[in-house]
């Protein structure tokens, strides 16, 4: 606990802390008026207020979740590589993520802030730009196992020397773009974001004074501190374990990569430690120690929704990111670039159930998880024939909550602000015909409440040269879960010329496919996991969802164990035969514990007569193939049940349930 | 259009109160009235004009603002509505961009869209981003979504087409089809609604278009009944978003532009007040029981905006006068806060309990409780209303926030005020100084039932050297109804390098939508030689994501408006970049026409004007003061114009107080708008 002495009054404190909220939303509002990169425009962008220490005193409202808890990282790294050197109208550019940065897209403008003669704040403006070099179009290459495949990385350099533009360092970073001119221009929209923090700190020098104004800095990281500490010491103490998985390691055999949380409540703090996870793996999904830290802050976050961020946050709340070497703590110069996919999304996921257990009137199920489809080569349609980048992510569905569904089509909890791009102006700028988009029925995890429901989307490639699709994603395997009896909902996993005889399944993390004009692809957003047990779920509930198209009449049967019947589907008609419902019901509760237990050979070879399908296969018998062969995975099935039957069956109130659990 | 001789009248229903604003323009006599809005809100109406005293067969114009579209879209009191949209989309109104308002709390969620899933029908037919049709609709399909929609008795249709805004005609021919099957059904296009890129935004705006289509029509078709049989013969105008009128038969095709219509009232009333005083530049503190809405108006004019919504998730992209509302009234709860930390808002004690001085039961303190223990507010508020009890309002500060901050009840009592002062003062930089407006330059016009108690003091946090109370501030928003033009606002998309844009193709779109926005005014009966055209081109730095609108003259260049371009970036973002190639996005014209010549009643300001007797002299606390200062109370209606006098001083009327600090010099004008001049030391 933080003794500093309150030396402000009430009302001045309140005042600048506000304030301060206000400098960091009028970044924010400059940044998005005047930027050039489609990736921050659309929102993966945070902007922070900085003490003379790096440690963040203030965070934008509309932050994106991931730069959460990395920010007063890279301020750091400037004053530690700066040290004495530091001047009233520089500013400087970080991306590294062995500094405590996300990943090499991330590129943090930071301007220092001197109040007579003496730095007092870093005002710092934080922007996803769309490609950074590296080997492919957007900067996300899966292959990669190193960062030189990634992308450029910049430590903390000036690129403003007291006052004077240095042309020459921004253009160096710009030359290893695939769109310089756009980074000039972002890295110009940023560097303004910082002066308006710096005036406007100005401001409220010339008003309260100096002495106030820097004591407000740190008072107000006292007070998140204080109002931290006071929720959790109401909680009870205790200690809760889980492990999430990532799909795999592609420089071993098949087998589900364990992301492992313990965390504990301790009086008025609470501490995540994960320790205890898998060695890194051989593709970008693995977290420097800066992402898993704010995976876990976020998660936290999550569950605290009404405290501010800042660094007093960060003293309640107390991360152990564990040894270097493992899948969230990825050392230089292990590829990190996918961890937004990867290890952070794997964090924050097992946050949330474990939170879920402290906090129930809070519960939250999985939820899908973040993916960027990108397509980039030539665009045949004008001459010319420039580099184009069609870069897509989805909404897609959140996990089942206490006494209620889970968020439908919503962005990824990777930062709820990413904005879906409108297909009309992706259509403007890219050789890419969009052939769909919308909700996909039966794509939420079934549960008494189940999860939000995910979306569809599928495009035709029209003139396009060169051109390759890659994709950044996870959990076509360890598939996006439900708790306390609650189901999983479907694979993530991209197909190209689904339903033809070329029809290819690419998987959930691919890069560098080669794709020709004329290629359909298509992919879904996994929905939400349930929660609680479907077969428990008001089939009054499951028929509204039929009636809108969010759940089939053929699942309502086999997930909820609700039989409707179809009365006119012209008016959209439905109605529940209730005495069927019962006994499918009472039918179902005696049978599916077993199912999990069944020959995994014997259920593979049956999804490959199609009498089974691939949500029988996720969430009825727990066994898990490579969707496009159909061929068994038995070390990742193995362990999928394993999570099934502590997740799900061991709630289930069935006689049978036993043999689950 | 209206015979400026006879009287015209106002009326602006919002959530609570029902104002009425009665101008006689011969006799320069202004009447305000205020009534509790009622169910069906025509019966407030109504009940408003009749206890103005006023015989409608008399009136000359009648000018409405309503929340009647508002709330029909919050309370989802719609018809039975559907969409029809290209196969594969439908579902873009429910994904829409996938964020959520609150970004951390995931129990928040957004509002469900105004068409349900079941009710939204796919046919197949495509268009891509040149306007080349790819695959013609099918009409057979189209045909048999008809027959399933007259089944399901819908009342209004949406039609929705990817890309419709390149090319119209599949939408068009749906729309014929369609009108064929359903003779007595409402629909609404993409395109002819709003024929703008982005299809969430344009589906959006369509279906809310659509759904408030029947519903819209049907209220100005009553109100126009029931006025009628009360004897009223002249034209019904309606106030919009955009800050203009259109006429009942207008809205018709346009039912969404009212969906702020309310918001607007105060907007443009707070605008008349500026100008009327001299001043350019001005803004808008309308500050209520429950919330306070903030406008900027600049060289004249109020700020618009693209980018709005009722419900977050569900853009309606029509010109809104951006209105920024934040929870900061009088109502506002103050609190102290798991860190100990004093809070002000946005929970609000509301109308039932309200404060602790309405003795209803109210335990938390407010900014009234506040403003009553100061002395600021009196014990009875004029005109016969409720007596306050200060007592309660005292307990309430003492053991909420005094004792546990170690304060004195003043102390105390000032901070809570303190505190308000400052987030309405960072909400005005948020949404206007900041932009690179300077505040000294401008005027703050303060209404409402609470905006004169506070004004002098957020003016003097931000700098702005005037503060003007106008002389019914309670009521002062249904003038804003009577003191616009009839306003339409037309725009196409228009994406072309500046570099590469042919003068002319330009030169001949503006000439279209002038020819178009020309007849519809001319259709509502705006003389062909009072129409007012204005055009602008909204651009941007190639690359860019966000256009910014720049004013262009008939015959002015391309060039000029780039170097304009280039000008008003540095002005708004602080920067420009010379060299980097601009791109044009979207031509805009807006085409007005006055609805009637108006002007307020005013009286030449008497110099020797003589300070009136007080109604009273109480102790009032002051900031940073140990002691109360005893201080004068004056009735509104005793301050003549010409006088002028120095604070402390307090005003009251009939639902306002204002508030003359100590040293802050007050004069009346001839409209009867007090003008306080506020020192920069003045805090």
């Amino acid at each position: 606990m933080a003794n500093r002495e309150r030396t402000l009054d009430p009302v001045t404190f309140e005042v600048l802390k506000n304030a301060f909220v206000t400098v960091v939303d009028e970044m924010a509002e400059q940044i998005l008026r005047t930027c050039h990169s489609f990736v921050i425009y659309s929102r993966d962008f945070s902007c922070a207020l900085c003490d003379a220490n790096g440690d963040t005193v203030m965070q934008g409202s509309q932050d994106i979740a991931v730069h959460v808890g990395t920010l007063h990282l890279k301020a750091k790294a400037v004053l530690e590589d700066f040290e004495g050197d530091i001047h009233e109208g520089d500013v400087f550019a970080v991306n590294d993520p062995y500094r405590g940065g996300t990943h090499f897209p991330d590129v943090s403008l930071i301007r220092p802030v001197f109040a007579d003669g003496e730095m007092i704040a870093l005002a710092q403006a934080n922007g996803h730009w769309a490609d950074v070099g590296g080997s492919v179009p957007g900067s996300f290459d899966v292959g990669a196992t190193d960062h030189f495949g990634e992308g450029v990385r910049i430590p903390p350099v000036r690129v403003v020397d007291r006052g004077d533009t240095r042309n020459d360092v921004i253009a160096m970073i710009a030359s290893n773009s695939r769109s310089p001119d756009d980074i000039i221009g972002d890295c110009h929209a940023q560097i303004e974001a910082t002066r308006v923090a710096e005036s406007e700190l100005f401001r409220l020098i010339d008003k309260y004074g100096k002495d106030s104004v820097v004591a407000a800095f740190g008072e107000v990281q006292d007070y998140v501190e204080r109002l931290t500490r006071a929720r959790l010491a109401e909680l009870a103490d205790g200690t809760w374990e889980t492990v999430d998985y990532l799909d795999f390691d592609p420089g071993t055999s098949e087998g589900l990569v364990a992301v492992h949380l313990k965390l504990t409540i301790d009086g008025d703090e609470v501490h995540y430690d994960l320790s205890g996870s898998d060695p890194a793996i051989a593709s970008f999904l693995n977290a420097g120690a800066g992402t898993a830290f704010s995976g876990a802050i976020a998660s936290a976050k999550t569950f605290l929704p009404e405290i501010p961020l800042n660094s007093g946050f960060y003293r309640a709340v107390i991360v152990d990111v564990g040894p270097e070497g493992t899948v969230v703590n990825a050392g230089w110069p292990v590829a990190v670039t996918g961890s937004v996919s990867g290890a952070y999304e794997k964090i924050m996921n097992a946050g949330f159930e474990l939170w879920s257990q402290i906090m129930p009137e809070r519960a939250m199920a999985g939820c899908f998880n973040l993916e960027y489809l990108l397509v980039g080569g030539r665009d045949a349609r004008t001459e010319g024939r420039p580099y184009f980048m069609w870069y897509d992510w989805m909404a897609g569905g959140w996990g089942g909550r206490r006494g209620r569904d889970g968020q439908d089509c919503t962005s990824p909890v990777f930062g709820v602000g990413l904005a879906v791009q409108p297909l009309e102006g992706q259509e403007r700028l890219t050789p890419v015909l969009t052939s769909t988009h919308q909700i996909m029925p039966d794509s939420a995890g079934p549960g008494k409440h189940r999860g939000g429901v995910g979306v569809r989307k599928g495009g035709t490639l029209t003139q396009v040269e060169g051109a390759v699709m890659s994709y950044c994603c996870d959990r076509a395997r360890s598939v996006t879960w439900g708790i306390g009896g609650g189901l999983p909902s479907i694979p993530h996993g991209v197909w190209l010329n689904p339903g033809t005889d070329e029809e290819r399944f690419l998987g959930a993390n691919f890069s560098g496919v080669p794709v020709v004009e004329g290629d359909a692809f298509e992919r879904p957003s996994a929905g939400g996991g349930g929660l609680g047990d479907p077969l428990e779920r008001d089939p009054q509930a499951v028929l509204a969802d039929v009636e809108d198209g969010y759940v089939t009449v053929r699942r309502a049967a086999l997930d909820y164990g609700v039989v409707v019947e179809e009365i006119d589907r012209d008016l959209a008609d439905y109605r529940i035969d209730d005495e069927a419902t019962q006994k499918l019901r009472t039918e179902q509760r005696t049978t599916r514990a077993g199912k999990l237990d069944e020959d995994p050979d014997a259920v593979a070879e049956r999804f490959r007569a199609g009498e089974l399908d691939t949500m029988d296969l996720v969430r009825h018998y727990g066994v898990i193939l490579d969707w496009g062969a159909g061929e068994l995975l038995p070390r990742t099935t193995q362990q999928y049940r394993e999570m099934l039957k502590r997740r799900a069956a061991a709630s289930w109130t069935d006689s049978s349930a036993e043999r689950g659990a | 259009m209206a015979t400026p001789s006879k009287p015209v009248i106002a009326v602006d229903v919002g959530g609570t109160f029902t104002d009425v604003c009665l101008l006689d323009p011969d006799s320069g006599q202004l009447e305000v009235a205020k009534v509790p809005s009622t169910a069906d809100p025509i019966d407030g109406v109504l009940a408003g004009v009749g206890q103005a005293k006023v015989d409608l067969a008399e009136v000359g114009l009648f000018s409405h603002g309503t929340t009647v579209a508002t709330n029909a879209l919050i309370t989802r009191r719609l018809p039975r509505a559907a969409m029809v949209t290209t196969r594969g989309f439908r579902d873009v109104t429910e994904i829409g961009r996938g964020t959520r308002d609150d970004l951390w709390d995931a129990y928040k969620d957004n509002a469900q869209p105004y068409i349900r899933r079941r009710d939204r029908l796919e046919v197949t037919e495509r268009v891509d981003h040149r306007g080349r049709v790819l695959t013609e609709l099918d009409a057979g399909e189209l045909r048999d979504v008809a027959r399933i929609l007259a089944k399901r008795e819908v009342q209004t249709v949406a039609v929705c087409f990817i890309n419709a805004y390149a090319n119209d005609a599949n939408e068009r021919r749906a729309a014929e089809l369609l009108a064929e099957e359903l003779p007595d059904v409402r629909i609404s296009t993409s395109a002819s609604v709003l024929p703008e890129l982005f299809e969430h935004e344009r589906f959006s705006t369509t279906v809310a278009n659509a759904v408030l289509s029947p519903l819209v029509a049907g209220y100005v078709e009553d109100l126009a009944q029931r006025l009628r049989t009360e004897g009223y013969r002249g034209d019904l105008l309606i106030l919009h978003s955009g800050g203009g009128v259109m006429t009942a038969e207008a809205v018709q095709r346009y039912a969404v532009r009212l969906a702020a219509s309310g918001i607007a009232a105060g907007a443009v009333a707070a605008r008349h007040t500026a100008r009327a005083a001299g001043y350019q530049h001005a803004i808008g503190l309308d500050m209520g029981g429950t919330s306070t809405d903030i406008s900027l108006i600049h060289d004249g004019e109020l700020r618009t905006t693209n980018e709005w919504y009722v419900e977050y998730g569900h853009p309606i992209v029509f010109p809104s006068i951006e209105v920024l509302t934040i929870g900061a009234g009088g109502g506002s709860l103050a609190t102290i806060d798991a860190a100990g930390s004093l809070r002000n808002g946005p929970q609000s004690a509301g109308s039932d309990p309200g404060p602790a001085a309405y003795g209803k039961g109210g335990a938390d303190p407010t900014n009234t409780d506040a403003n009553l223990v100061l002395g600021r507010l009196g014990r009875r508020l004029v005109g016969g209303g409720m007596e306050l009890d200060h007592e309660a309002a005292e307990h309430a500060i003492r053991t909420t926030i005094a004792d546990p901050l170690g304060l004195e009840l003043h102390e105390a009592a000032s901070a809570i005020i303190e505190v308000a002062n400052a987030n309405m003062a960072n909400a005005v930089r948020l949404i206007s100084l900041q932009r690179g407006y300077d505040p000294r330059e401008f005027a703050l016009v303060a209404f409402g039932g609470a905006g004169p108690l506070h004004a002098a003091a957020i003016a003097a946090d931000l700098g702005i050297p005037t503060v003007l109370v106008p002389p019914r501030p309670g009521a002062w928003s249904a003038l804003g109804c009577l003191m616009v033009d009839i306003r339409h606002d037309l725009s196409e998309m228009f994406l072309a390098a500046a570099d590469d844009a042919d003068p002319d193709v330009v030169e001949a779109a503006f000439t279209r939508m002038e020819d178009q926005g020309r007849a519809l005014l001319e259709a509502e009966g705006v003389a062909s030689d009072a129409v007012a055209l204005e055009r602008s081109i909204a651009m941007r730095y190639l690359g860019q994501w966000r256009s910014m609108e720049v004013a262009v003259t008939e015959g002015s260049g391309l060039d000029d408006a780039v170097a304009q371009f280039h000008r008003e970036h540095e002005r708004e973002y602080s920067y420009r970049r010379d060299d980097a190639p601009v791109e044009l996005y979207r031509l805009q014209l807006t085409a007005s026409g006055p609805a009637a010549e108006l002007a307020l009643p005013e009286s030449e300001p008497d110099p020797q004007a003589a300070m009136p007797e007080p109604t009273e002299t109480r102790p009032v606390w002051f900031d940073d003061r140990s002691e109360p200062e005893d201080t004068p109370v004056y009735a509104r209606d005793d301050l003549r114009p010409g006088l002028a006098f120095t604070g402390p001083a307090i005003v009251e009327q009939l639902d306002t107080t204002t508030l003359v600090p100590p040293g802050v010099d007050a004069a009346v004008d001839g409209t009867g708008t007090i003008h306080m001049t506020i020192s920069q030391q003045e805090r």
